[in-house]
């Protein structure tokens, strides 16, 4: 891997990545209250959103994408996450969204090829 | 780091980690109360010892593991995850665990290295 131009290909660039997971969480649940019955399609809908964006930066990365929403109503919630990976072109990014009914909290991570 | 020749070691074990998570669990927050105030550390611990159980099968693989601990008060909870990646030898599992005050998600990824 010698040509150094295309070096910023191979590093997970996490401004673009936040931006793809607010734009997601976005378009499936902004202006959305909490409904249990549509929950599960809403998580699926973001994670699946969130990928084919992902995908089509066309970097040889492999994507993980998780997605949590949880109804607000005083429980207390916390998420940890330990990975081991190259730490020179591997990432992650977390972004935290909330409206008036329920929290979301996505995650990406970027595994180099 | 040349010895691959059983082809079973480049293949994730879902049912390994999961005993291997579930043990973990159990030495951080088995018999414990939800308490605001640890549940940041039983988090971070529980991540950092599958972790290292993980990493010490020698494996040529990366991992990723989340941990989510939410108090049992009546809420709902979903969680999802989407992964785009070698589906003949990368791999995950998810460990839930309960108890009266607490519900305890732990996802692990794996993701293999090309040698």
């Amino acid at each position: 891997m010698d040509d150094y131009q295309t070096e910023e290909e191979t590093v997970f660039v996490v401004e673009e990545v936040s931006k793809i997971i607010k734009e997601s969480i976005e378009a499936v649940i902004g202006g959305n209250a909490y409904q249990h019955s549509r929950v599960n399609h809403w998580t699926t809908s973001v994670v699946e959103q969130c990928l084919s964006q992902l995908s089509k930066l066309g970097k040889p990365f492999k994507y993980i994408v998780t997605c949590i929403i949880m109804q607000k109503n005083g429980a207390g919630l916390q998420t940890a996450s330990a990975c081991f990976w190259d730490n020179n072109t591997d990432g992650s990014c977390a972004v935290r969204w909330e409206n008036k009914s329920m929290y979301c909290i996505a995650s990406v991570f970027g595994l180099a090829i | 780091m040349e010895e691959y020749n059983s082809g079973d070691e480049v293949v994730f074990s879902a049912d390994e980690a999961t005993s291997s998570v579930k043990e973990c669990i159990e030495g951080v927050i088995g018999g414990t109360e939800y308490n605001q105030s640890k549940v940041n550390q039983w988090t971070a611990s529980i991540v950092e010892h599958s972790l290292t159980h993980l990493v010490k099968q020698g494996r040529p693989f990366k991992y990723i593991v989340n941990c989510t601990i939410m108090q049992k008060s009546g809420a709902g909870l979903h969680t999802a995850n989407s992964c785009y990646w070698d589906t003949a030898t990368d791999g995950s599992c998810t460990v839930r665990w309960e108890n009266r005050t607490m519900y305890c998600v732990v996802s692990v990824f794996a993701v293999a290295v090309p040698l």
